[in-house]
């Protein structure tokens, strides 16, 4: 066992410190968990930049370079503090994209901030990662406000119109579980929510880890919701659609914000027919108004080709779309460093309906991308489809009877 | 009040649930006297078997008993066997755990390694039909899961009280120095008693699967109330799990309703320590046990 | 005589070896970012201080102590947000650590009061559950701890602030604190303190009857080792810039932490530091090589080598270091010949009893419906030998619970007068051993896995704080006792008379001024009774009055100057040994009713 260890370790330290990577080309570092629990969607998301980064290659590269991308893996926050500086120290990474969780994401551009790399985010929606002031950190994809913005403008727009009802006599119950992720979306959707004049009557929230929710069916059966928000992942998401159907409660509208609601083996669980017609808010999917998104063909074609399946989510999609536009606009700049990157970066203009996302995309305040937004979706059919905004449906909503 | 009524009922299905995922540990725990945190795992395992009979041959979930309980108990004679027992010996006992937190550790991500993240759903076939009575709904699943529950806890109790096989266990788990003098083979009694636990956990994933979903990580949900489970009812009593069960599904539901879902683990943790600290033997234990004046 | 010098030679030798080796690894430890000067290796070597520090200070409680926490991010994440929410109002984090680690120490003493009644797997299984309290509870109250988003830091870059571009400070507060640490782990396990906390590790009512506030010291114990935590986790806090629920109150984190000093050796003072030097290096190297490779795969490596170093390296790597120089010690032997003949046996002249210092009145004390102390009376008095005899469940060893604070009465008085000449009813072993009562057990109840004179110096430390002072008493003590020769020996390489001599000499050591002997001759064989005789008369001539229960009856008669006849919970006789033997009635207690009257 000893004797392992120590022949081990002389690996690792030979790995760590032998072999400093001879490259021509300019490296930018690809910051996600690609290990542990969030592993499936990091993965799903750096497919996104991989793919990105493929198709400016094959178009020459960016001033004339080929692009390098090393890969980090952000399992926990300490270990993306590590890679980062593994990446900006040992890699010479000229730039870092990322990370798909939010904490990572904060954990890594405070060491990216402090050692003046640009960090590049593209997939995490908290606030906190660009509430904060950084001057290196650019968020190209939308954002948990986005998603309850989303959310709150179809229930005005959409939903309550199609009920035959005021958006303020529609009783709103908000349930989200207690992470990161559901606390930011369902705080926003009750700011909003109130902004908009819509009746909250109860905000509930829970472990992602539970086995049951009935208690949380009862209430809201109890004080007769009209509209249900859930912000949830997969295990919840199912657990909820399932008990509700049992408890024999039908409010009008589900409306789900991304996570589980995204995905099609929770559509599978719960059963098409109990999900038909539950709504959701998330990153642009495939099942769009390609008159809207274009070049979304061409992106499935190329992830078809090199990955041998379809997209899992929506996440690589996004990751492409900001990845490109980031690329792209190097390609106009003078060289990599820090600086240049930030001016070449904060010039972006893209109109909307002319990325693959929808989305245009322009820095603002916080270098959030002020034309970034979330899609309205919709069950039908065993498929989640665009219904909103107009511009970007690929079918009209359908009422839930 | 149909409201409050309909609560109570959850509680008591919930009840029904960890009862029958307990059931297992209390043999492990109290006779054993292992803190296995591989339980949750053993479920998992149990519920992906079932997930694989059902889909994959097209029969029944409730029909994978017969293949998943055989399963468990060989899992858990060879885990008693291979992984315990070496360590019985050992200085320091605690060092069981780091053993089992180990095993846990490997067999999530087994399980991550071969059927992914995402969940898998086992068919209902029918069980999760809603049943009302009166103003009280319910799902045939929870019923027969309850059912059982009651019946494996009654079978158990005449298993360890009537029967000689039943009464070497008892007999162990009160003086093992004893029962080896009285020819007992005290290492042989624990792989059985083992293997009997995991068997019913086996039991209770072929009732559990097709009602919730299955993931890699499911089994560290219900590890944690296990334990609380048996430690209120009293190490190694069978009846005290049941009733240990009954109130922390109660707990959970009044707690969940009343107070706030994000706070129920707080409610039912929170009991956990008040009856360690004020009542260590459990609410239905007998006589104290954990400490030896000499 | 050679044996007696050659072990501490070989134990100087080790000593030696380990401390260059220990400054070596150190020195690297530092020496090494330093060189490479690269951010990279910079990280991973302030995890290393990080973690060997966290597990140093875990092994406080889960080593020494033998109380297997599982909870200790607790003290991590309270020492983070501490230091992170002070940070915030302006407040540096050098004086949030030691407010962090104060609180941390409060919450530690009023958790684990309660907890430390719990043994074993309980234990570990509280802490998990206050560690799920925890976590929930910073999830909830948002406005004070920033809820699930977490909180951040501003980046302020300065010492002041413990934030810094360049990494070498970063590495110089981590590899500090961490000898901080070690360095109190290992004053800890080098003075009283560590002496009775293994002690009471090894055998609780035998560290008791020695002293020991076994309470006390745990307590002690889980405050230092929380606020060392918690120290860390301010600087982890600061270090990472930003802290959630879900990491700072994770149990896979409180799960890492106890394993690298699982495997570095639990218990020992550098095995944790070991462990981490070793595993946080594998760990990222095996995250890189096999975490691309599946999901999963890498868990799965990391669970199943846990398992097997469990079953196959149970006393963690120190044990292995510890096993091949015990490999070349035992060409020395230690096992040396028995010491020297029993001295001449001297002619007996019983002295004139002296005050009394002694007294118990009327005790009483049921077992449920057996009536096992039934309204029992007697005086000791100094410089007086009392015998207690009586047949088996005649309750001696009941009664002698009770005289030492083991048990309660359920009615009646025990009193003993203390030095300055006032009487005291003291009512736990702690005061019993305060005013000068030592007692053994009728089991023998060595520390097993302390030597000989370790064992003794937990009596020792009774009398003498300084570890030098009980040291050299206990050494005194153990040539008295025969013992010389196996000061270095683990205790439980002893026979069995040695081992009946050793529970006397751990009493012995304590100076006390009346003695509790349980059968102390019971098993040992006709020279050895002998011996004991002699060692008693002994201790007597000393001044210490003894209360010895035998059921030897030569010693018992040549020893006592005044018996007690104890049958069935009462007393049937007392006197002087020989009047007491000719009594009818003791006769027929121990013989049965027709000799009585045959």
């Amino acid at each position: 066992m000893k004797l392992t260890n120590v022949l081990k370790m002389t690996a690792a330290a030979g790995a760590i410190l032998g072999a400093q990577a001879a490259y021509a080309d300019v490296t930018f570092g690809a910051l996600y968990p690609f290990s542990g629990q969030l592993a499936l969607l990091g993965e799903e998301s750096a497919r996104g930049l991989e793919l990105a980064v493929d198709e400016i290659n094959a178009s020459g590269g960016v001033q004339g370079e080929q692009i390098v991308l090393e890969r980090g893996d952000a399992v926990d926050n300490n270990q993306a503090i590590g890679e980062a500086r593994r990446l900006i120290s040992r890699e010479g990474v000229k730039a870092i994209f990322g990370s798909y969780s939010s904490s990572r994401s904060i954990a890594a551009s405070q060491v990216a901030e402090l050692s003046g790399i640009p960090y590049f985010e593209l997939g995490a929606v908290a606030d906190e990662v660009t509430g904060r002031g950084l001057q290196y950190l650019f968020r190209v994809n939308p954002t948990a406000e986005d998603m309850a913005d989303t959310i709150i403008n179809m229930i005005v727009d959409k939903v309550a119109p199609a009920a035959g009802k005021a958006p303020g006599d529609l009783k709103i119950g908000i349930i989200y579980e207690d992470s990161s992720y559901g606390t930011s979306v369902s705080g926003h959707e009750q700011r909003l929510g109130a902004a908009a004049g819509l009746n909250i009557v109860t905000s509930l929230a829970y472990p992602a880890s539970t086995v049951d929710m009935s208690s949380i069916v009862l209430d809201l059966k109890q004080r007769e919701i009209d509209v249900v928000l859930q912000t949830s992942y997969q295990n919840d998401s199912v657990l909820f659609l399932q008990q509700s159907h049992e408890a024999g409660f039908a409010p009008l509208a589900i409306i789900g914000g991304g996570g589980g609601y995204s995905t099609q083996p929770t559509a599978d669980a719960v059963g098409h027919d109990i999900i038909d017609g539950v709504l959701n808010a998330d990153f642009t999917q495939y099942v769009v108004n390609k008159e809207f998104t274009p070049g979304i063909d061409d992106f499935l074609a190329a992830y078809q080709e090199k990955y041998g399946t379809e997209p899992r989510s929506g996440h690589s999609l996004t990751n492409y779309v900001g990845a490109m536009a980031v690329l792209q606009s190097l390609n106009e700049a003078d060289g990599f460093d820090a600086d240049t990157i930030i001016e070449a970066v904060s010039a972006i203009d893209i109109p909307e309906g002319t990325t693959a996302a929808g989305y245009g995309v322009k820095f603002g305040e916080n270098n959030q991308n002020e034309r970034a937004r979330m899609m309205g979706l919709q069950w039908q059919d065993g498929k989640l489809v665009t219904v909103y905004p107009d511009d970007a449906a690929a079918a009209e909503l359908r009422s839930r009877n | 009040m149909d409201v409050f009524l309909q609560v109570v009922v959850n509680g008591l299905l919930l009840g029904g649930l960890f009862a029958i995922t307990s059931v297992g540990l209390t043999l492990i725990f109290g006779i054993v006297k292992v803190v296995n945190f591989a339980h949750g795992e053993f479920l998992m395992i149990g519920m992906y078997a079932t997930f694989l009979i059902s889909t994959k041959l097209g029969l029944h979930p409730y029909a994978a008993v017969a293949a998943v309980v055989p399963l468990l108990f060989v899992l858990g004679m060879l885990t008693q066997k291979l992984l315990i027992e070496p360590l019985m010996s050992a200085r320091n006992h605690d060092i069981q755990i780091f053993a089992t937190v180990g095993l846990s550790t490997a067999l999530i991500n087994l399980a991550l390694l071969l059927f992914g993240a995402d969940i898998a759903t086992t068919p209902a076939y029918g069980l999760r039909t809603a049943i009302e009575i009166g103003p009280i709904r319910m799902l045939v699943g929870q019923i027969v899961m309850f059912g059982v529950a009651t019946a494996l806890v009654i079978g158990l109790h005449f298993f360890l009280q009537r029967t000689r096989s039943g009464r070497g266990i008892r007999a162990v788990a009160q003086n093992r120095a004893a029962a080896q003098l009285m020819g007992i083979n005290v290492s042989r009694v624990y792989m059985i008693t083992f293997g009997l636990g995991a068997a019913c956990v086996g039991l209770a994933a072929c009732l559990v699967a097709p009602l919730y979903p299955t993931s890699p990580g499911i089994g560290t949900y219900f590890v944690l109330t296990a334990f609380v489970v048996v430690v209120l009812g009293g190490l190694g009593s069978i009846g005290g799990a049941f009733l240990g069960a009954m109130i922390i599904g109660l707990i959970d539901s009044l707690s969940g309703f009343y107070i706030g879902s994000d706070m129920r683990e707080v409610a039912v943790f929170g009991v956990f320590l008040l009856i360690l600290i004020l009542r260590p033997q459990g609410l239905f234990g007998g006589r104290l046990k954990l400490s030896h004046v000499s | 005589m050679t044996d007696q010098t050659n072990t501490p030679n070989a134990k100087t030798v080790k000593r030696t070896t380990g401390a260059i080796a220990l400054a070596a690894l150190l020195a690297a430890i530092f020496i090494t970012p330093v060189v490479v000067d690269d951010q990279f290796v910079y990280h991973i070597f302030i995890t290393i201080c990080i973690f060997a520090g966290l597990s140093t200070a875990w092994n406080i409680v889960g080593g020494f102590a033998g109380q297997l926490s599982l909870g200790h991010a607790i003290f991590y994440g309270i020492g983070a947000y501490v230091g992170i929410m002070l940070t915030n109002i302006g407040i540096s984090p050098w004086i949030g650590m030691f407010a962090g680690a104060a609180i941390a120490a409060a919450v530690a003493a009023i958790i684990s009061y309660p907890c430390f009644r719990l043994h074993g797997p309980f234990f570990a299984l509280s802490t998990i559950a206050l560690l799920e309290v925890f976590r929930v509870l910073a999830l909830h109250f948002r406005d004070f701890t920033g809820g699930a988003t977490g909180m951040m830091i501003p980046l302020n870059i300065g010492w002041e602030w413990m934030v810094f571009r360049e990494r070498l400070p970063a590495l110089i507060i981590a590899f500090g604190m961490m000898c901080f640490i070690l360095a109190v782990a290992w004053w800890i396990r080098s003075h009283r303190l560590g002496f009775q906390l293994v002690a009471t590790r090894e055998r609780e009512s035998a560290a008791r009857a020695a002293g020991v506030g076994t309470v006390k010291v745990r307590l002690f114990a889980v405050a230092i080792s929380a606020a060392l935590t918690a120290m860390m986790g301010t600087f982890h806090g600061m270090y990472l810039t930003f802290i959630e629920p879900e990491s700072a109150f994770s149990l896979s984190f409180s799960i890492q932490i106890a394993m690298f000093a699982l495997i570095g050796g639990l218990g020992t003072v550098f095995g944790p530091l070991l462990g981490a030097v070793l595993l946080v290096p594998l760990t990222e190297f095996a995250r890189g090589a096999l975490g691309a490779e599946a999901i999963g795969l890498h868990g799965f490596v990391y669970g199943a080598v846990l398992v097997l170093v469990v079953i196959f390296v149970p006393n963690g790597l120190m044990g292995l270091v510890g096993r091949w120089f015990s490999a070349r010690e035992a060409t020395s032997g230690t096992q040396a010949a028995e010491v020297a003949t029993p001295e001449e046996t001297r002619t007996f002249t019983p002295p004139e009893p002296g005050e009394e210092i002694v007294r118990v009145r009327n005790l009483n004390k049921h077992f449920g419906g057996l009536h096992v102390t039934n309204d029992v009376s007697f005086t000791l008095r100094e410089g007086e030998i009392l015998g207690l005899i009586g047949p088996n469940g005649a309750g001696k060893t009941t009664l002698f619970n009770m005289i030492s604070g083991f048990l309660e009465a359920d009615s009646g008085t025990v009193e003993v007068k203390g030095p300055d000449g006032k009487w005291h009813s003291p009512t736990n072993p702690a005061d019993f051993a305060t005013l000068g009562v030592g007692r053994t057990f009728q089991i023998v109840q060595p520390f097993a896995a302390m030597t000989v004179e370790e064992n003794i110096m937990v009596g020792a430390f009774h009398r003498y704080p300084h570890v030098d002072d009980a040291r050299a008493a206990a050494r005194r003590t153990a040539e008295k006792m025969g013992l010389g020769p196996y000061l270095h020996a683990e205790a439980s390489s002893l026979t069995i008379g040695g081992l009946k001599r050793l529970e006397v000499a751990r009493v012995m050591a304590m100076e006390p001024r009346v003695l509790l002997l349980d059968e102390v001759m019971a098993g040992i064989n006709q020279s050895d009774v002998r011996r004991a005789i002699d060692l008693m008369l002994s201790i007597r001539d000393e001044g210490v009055s003894i209360i010895a229960i035998e059921h030897v009856m030569q010693a018992v008669m040549s020893l006592s100057d005044h018996v007690i006849v104890l049958s069935s919970g009462e007393v049937i006789a007392e006197g002087k040994p020989r009047t007491v033997v000719e009594d009818p009635q003791v006769i027929e207690a121990y013989l049965g009713k027709e000799f009585t009257h045959a």
